[in-house]
This record gives C-alpha cells, sequence and structure tokens, in this order.
C-alpha cells in the first residue's frame, strides 16, 4: 500500500456492519451494490440477528470478523457508531465508511456523537470517511460502497460533499460510456476530508482530472500545500456563495471582501478551475480528463450546420480563440475535392453533404495548420466516429444527430474522445485548458 | 458635523503614523510634513512645493472631509499659514482633537488613474490584499480582485489585470498605459505587511494614483487591534 487511503480505494475485504435483508434499507443496498459490482475480495455481512443475507453468511459482530478486514461500511443507528468504530480498530481494520446519518448535521447530540466516533478512530488508528454520506464507489478495484450501482471505469475522480451532487456527476459520466475513477461523498467529512481525498487522487493512476463539489474548504492551510503539490487539474463547483456576503463596514477592503471573493482569489492563485454550475462543473471536467493540451489559440471549425459554425466563432471569439483563416494553399487544395457548394473558410461548412468521409479529408487537411479543431457534427453523420483521431487537438461537438448521434457518441467516448451537446458547451470546456496561460498565481 | 464612531474593535492608527510605515516598506508614499502652526504650515508648503493639501489629522475623524477637514490646491505658502488657521477654527468646537495632533500638509499629487489598494484578515482566510480601480468602478461595480499573501510580483499583476476595468491601466482609447509594476510592486508589500504585522487587521490606500512611471499613495488607512 502507497498511500494512507488505499485501505479506503483498494481494500483487499471488506465487511458491512449493518448489513440488512430488507431491500429498502441501504444496508441491503450497499451490500449488493458491493457484489453486483464484482468486487473481488471477501465481503462479510456483519449484523447480529441473521444468519445469511443476499447468500453470504452473516458474521454477528465486528468482533467476530475473521482479522485481516481492512474496510468497514458501518450503516448501524448513530449512537451505536463510536463503538463500532472502536470495535473496528481492535479488530485491525484501517477504515471505515459511516454512511449512517444523525451526527454533527442534526444538532449538539449528534454532534457530540461524532467527537465520540472522531475519538475512537484517532484512538485505534481507523481513517473515517462520513459520516452521514453516500458512500465511496471505486470502479478500478470493483468496488461500489455507495449507490446507484455504477461500474464504469473513466478518468474523472469525483469528490463531494453532497452526495447527490456527486452522484449525479458520475450517474452522467457513466450515461454517456464515459465512467469515472472513483466518486467519494464525504458527508461531515469528520476526518478525511477534500485535501486528503486530493492528495490521493494525484497519485491514483486512474485518474486523469479532478472535480469536487464542496461547500467550503475545510483546512485552508493544508488544502494550499497539497493542491500546490497537485500536477493534476481540478475543478470546483462552490455553493453557497451568496450565503456569506459582504458586510458593511469602515474600509472599503472589508465591505467589498466577502468569502466568495476569497474563494475566487484562493482558486486562482491555485491554478484550480471553478464551475458556476453543475453542468459546468461536469463539462469541465471532460474537458480536462480527455481533452490533449493545446498548442496554441489558433482554431477551425469543421461543420454540417453554418448556425452551430456561427454559434461556435462566437464562443471561441468570446473564449479568447483565434479564428484564422485557411491558407490559400489549403483551402484550393479543399475546393478541388469537395462539393462546390461547400464553404471552404474557417468556419468551414460542409453543409448537408456532409459524410464521414470529407469529415476526416478535411480535419487532415487542416491539422498541420492549426492548434486546435472544433469537429461539429451537425446532422446524422453516420461513422462519425471515425472522424476523430483519439489523443488529438479535436473538440467534437454533437447536436441534431438523434440517434445515430447517440451511438456515434458513445463510441467515441469508448475511445475516449469526448463528445459536447452544443457549442457553446464545448467551447467553454475548451477553454479550461487555456484558463491559466496568463499570469502568474 | 458627523464623526464616525471607533471600529468595533480596534483604533485607526493616526495618518502620519500609517503613512510612516508604508515608507518602511518602501511604499511611495505622498510628500508630506507635519504643522502645528500657520508658520509651520506655510514653510512646509514652501519645502514641499506649492500647490498643497492640507488634512487634519485626528485618529477619530475618519473621514475629514464630512468636517470640512481637508482643503486642497492650496496654490501658495501664505495661503497654507490661513489654511491652517480655517483648519484650526473649524476644529475648536472639539479643541481636545487638536491637543496632541496636527495638521498635515502633503503635495498636491498629479492627476492619475485611481487605484485602491487594500488588506483585510478574514477568519478563515487569514490575511487577503485586495485591488480595485477607484472611483465608481469600486462604488458601484464592486469591481475588485484579491490575492492570499505570499504574493508574487506576476501574481499582483494578475490580480490588477483581473479587475474589469484593467483596460484602463493598459491603455484605453489611446491613453498612455500605467505603471502596472509599481503598482504589482506596492500590493506585494502590502502582503508583506499583513504576514508582518498580525496587529494590523484592514488596510486601504486609497488612492493610489498611478502615472506611466510609477505610482503614489496619497492617502492610507490602517486598523490596528
Amino acid at each position: 500500500m502507497s498511500h494512507p487511503l488505499d485501505p479506503i480505494f483498494r481494500p483487499k475485504s471488506v465487511a458491512v456492519v449493518g448489513a440488512s435483508n430488507a431491500p429498502e434499507k441501504y444496508g441491503y443496498i450497499i451490500l449488493k451494490n458491493i457484489l453486483d459490482a464484482g468486487f473481488a475480495g471477501s465481503v462479510y455481512p456483519v449484523n447480529p440477528k441473521a444468519t445469511e443475507i443476499l447468500g453470504r453468511p452473516c458474521t454477528k459482530s465486528v468482533a467476530d470478523l475473521p482479522p485481516g478486514v481492512d474496510l468497514a461500511v458501518i450503516i448501524i443507528p448513530a449512537k451505536a457508531v463510536p463503538q463500532a468504530v472502536a470495535d473496528c480498530g481492535q479488530r485491525g481494520m484501517q477504515a471505515a465508511i459511516i454512511i449512517s446519518g444523525g451526527f454533527a448535521e442534526s444538532g449538539e447530540e449528534g454532534a457530540a456523537l461524532q467527537r465520540d466516533v472522531v475519538a475512537a478512530a484517532r484512538r485505534s488508528g481507523v481513517r473515517v470517511v462520513g459520516p452521514n454520506c453516500q458512500g465511496v464507489n471505486n470502479p478500478h478495484h470493483g468496488l461500489c460502497a455507495s449507490w446507484p450501482l455504477l461500474t464504469l471505469k473513466g478518468d474523472i475522480a469525483v469528490i463531494s460533499q453532497s452526495g447527490t451532487v456527486g452522484a449525479a456527476l458520475m450517474d452522467w459520466a457513466s450515461q454517456e460510456q464515459l465512467g469515472c475513477s472513483a466518486f467519494v461523498s464525504m458527508g461531515n467529512r469528520s476526518d478525511v476530508d477534500e485535501t486528503d481525498l486530493i492528495d490521493y487522487f494525484a497519485q491514483d493512476p486512474h485518474t486523469r482530472a479532478i472535480a469536487a463539489y464542496l461547500e467550503g474548504v475545510k483546512e485552508l492551510t493544508r488544502f494550499r500545500e497539497v493542491v500546490s503539490r497537485c500536477r493534476k487539474p481540478i475543478v470546483i463547483l462552490k455553493s453557497g456563495r451568496t450565503l456569506e456576503g459582504r458586510r458593511a463596514a469602515e474600509s472599503h477592503t472589508r465591505s467589498l471582501a466577502g468569502r466568495d471573493e476569497l474563494y475566487t482569489a484562493l482558486f486562482r492563485q491555485l491554478r484550480i478551475h471553478r464551475a458556476d454550475t453543475l453542468q459546468d462543473l461536469y463539462d469541465a471536467a471532460k474537458a480536462l480528463a480527455y481533452l490533449p493540451r493545446p498548442r496554441g489559440r489558433r482554431v477551425v471549425t469543421i461543420t454540417s450546420s453554418g448556425g452551430s459554425g456561427i454559434l461556435a466563432t462566437d464562443w471561441a471569439e468570446w473564449s479568447g480563440l483565434t479564428i484564422a483563416p485557411l491558407p490559400a494553399h489549403v483551402a484550393d487544395s479543399l475546393r478541388a475535392i469537395l462539393p462546390p457548394h461547400c464553404i471552404v473558410a474557417n468556419p468551414l461548412d460542409l453543409t448537408g453533404d456532409a459524410n464521414a468521409v470529407l469529415y476526416r479529408q478535411v480535419a487532415d487537411a487542416t491539422a498541420p495548420h492549426f492548434d486546435y479543431q472544433i469537429i461539429i457534427f451537425g446532422d446524422p453523420i453516420l461513422q462519425a466516429s471515425d472522424v476523430p483521431t483519439p489523443g488529438s487537438p479535436q473538440l467534437v461537438i454533437f447536436l441534431g444527430g438523434a440517434d445515430v448521434e447517440r451511438q456515434e457518441r458513445v463510441r467515441m467516448h469508448q475511445k475516449k474522445v469526448p463528445v459536447f451537446p452544443t457549442p457553446e458547451r464545448g467551447i467553454r470546456a475548451l477553454a479550461r485548458l487555456y484558463a491559466f496561460d496568463e499570469g502568474g498565481p | 458635523m458627523t464623526t464616525h464612531p471607533p471600529a468595533a474593535s480596534g483604533r485607526w492608527l493616526p495618518e502620519p503614523e500609517a503613512l510612516r510605515l508604508l515608507a518602511t516598506y518602501d511604499l511611495p508614499v505622498i510628500p508630506h510634513r507635519l504643522a502645528r502652526s500657520a508658520e509651520e504650515a506655510a514653510a512646509a508648503a514652501q519645502e514641499l512645493g506649492c500647490p498643497v493639501a492640507m488634512k487634519i489629522v485626528a485618529p477619530d475623524i475618519l473621514h475629514k472631509t464630512d468636517i470640512g477637514g481637508v482643503m486642497l490646491n492650496i496654490p501658495t505658502p501664505e495661503a497654507a499659514g490661513a489654511s491652517f488657521t480655517t483648519l484650526y477654527h473649524r476644529l475648536t468646537p472639539h479643541p481636545s482633537r487638536l491637543t496632541i495632533d496636527s495638521i498635515l500638509v502633503a503635495r498636491m499629487a498629479a492627476p492619475g488613474t485611481e487605484v485602491i489598494l487594500g488588506m483585510l484578515r478574514d477568519s478563515q482566510f487569514g490575511p487577503a490584499v485586495m485591488a480595485g480601480l477607484g472611483g465608481i468602478f469600486v462604488e458601484l461595480y464592486q469591481d475588485v480582485a484579491f490575492r492570499l499573501p505570499p504574493l508574487t510580483p506576476a501574481g499582483a499583476r494578475a490580480m490588477l489585470l483581473e479587475l474589469k476595468a484593467a483596460p484602463l491601466l493598459t491603455g484605453y482609447r489611446g491613453q498612455p498605459p500605467r505603471d502596472l509594476d509599481a503598482l504589482a510592486t506596492c500590493a506585494c508589500a502590502v502582503g508583506r505587511i499583513a504576514a508582518e504585522h498580525p496587529e494590523i487587521h484592514e488596510m486601504d490606500l486609497n488612492p493610489v494614483l498611478a502615472y506611466e512611471r510609477g505610482c503614489v499613495i496619497v492617502d492610507a488607512k490602517i486598523l490596528v487591534r
């Protein structure tokens, strides 16, 4: 094991403490998801009243577990959790994911229980995710200690202070056949927080970009240290932007400094991309994980839809990209091979006659003269997935293609070529790659 | 006559003290002298070169213009002497305010682009340095940018260029560009002051006038606690 959080993400075996036979309970759902996701290690349901759950023999208590189990997923009433964590430590377990609620989020009594959990964990050397969380999903390890059941392996790590928000991202990525490298719902962050997780994903070989939903950074000093060391792109959707507003004060500086302005400064200095919406978070993560880094800002748009080409031009201009004219000799040679009504310019409009072969010819002819190609499929272009070359600087946008579009998008995603649904979303996502070109931190 | 109550906790440094502190960090403060009589005011004006501005120095009168405590564009040393008397009499209803303090005579700064640089401490973030463009841009559009120390010159430049009104600094409609490096150096120094003076809680350098070459701090407020 090379990282302190490995027992959370890559356990050899898992105990589900509070496993249940009742299909509506998380103790059932999580055990079932762990089994259905194809976890390769041993899985131990723990429940004092059951003998068997989902065909697995049940262990009465944590103390009765065989030695060597490294992760516990805990789904029992809050009051019993501190003792369960202490028992896990006694049994030599290194990590616990506490799904149960009823802790700091629910008032003073719960906050006291959470302090007990932390104390028990510290004493026994158990790292804790949660409590009050939606668990951990690591498809690259076949570990879905979470819900919903999602198993598709991808390159984006999702860290979320909200279970639903993070699960939504992973759901979208799975539905699009891109997948995620991991999903962690942090819940109340009693121990493991976003900084620990960024530190983990910075060294995780499956993660190429980190996407986080945060209501606030827990420990700023450590966050700054860890993020400055992280070489992978990070995008954060920070909510609560209007809650901690400016206040009246005698100095201008004080009256103008809301927390949100300070987060903006922090993120810029650490070269963290800031997302404004959940969709923006998803698009940015997709671009940062899957689009190759640009050499420069000169772009060419290849489209079958005039309107989409103009929209793309607008967004490219607003994003600081350069729509440079086609070199004359390239334009001449393209006119020789393209149908006469194609508009050989930038955007290059193949019009209604477009097909994958023409796209490919145009892409090959223009590639040496531009830093990035914006390829817009604006019709049901058959075999569109044959056009882009995986790993080359090409932004693919597909719209108006109905069933063909849905099929070809999946094919491209399986080749790790990201496809965006509108010129606006695609180009805004592409612009992320240029965000920190200018100016120092 | 309106005066501001003391800040909720802490006190504002008298302006000469604030300017002195800034000067020790090589910040370009406006040349100034303190005068305790009409004769000293005239001599200061002579030495600094006219026109001069004169301001009452009194820690609990933060917004000096509210009580007519600031006079600008005083053309001659003689007028400076007369202005001392005028300002003194404006304060006579509250003579206690003049017991220890004096009147600040400062050279009138040449017109330049108005910039505000500031610093505050946040309970979570610690110190933060702010830049904005003065006048309506800060007031109306709240066009400001922040950096958390330590600041690098490149980071300070990026903070200034992040302002929506940054073209006013980089050369708008044929205006000459302003000295971004000089402003960035000031912002870095503000960051250093924040790090080295934990007792300083808030700071406004407003305005800082930016020129083609260099900049000058005309007014400074520093809150200590």
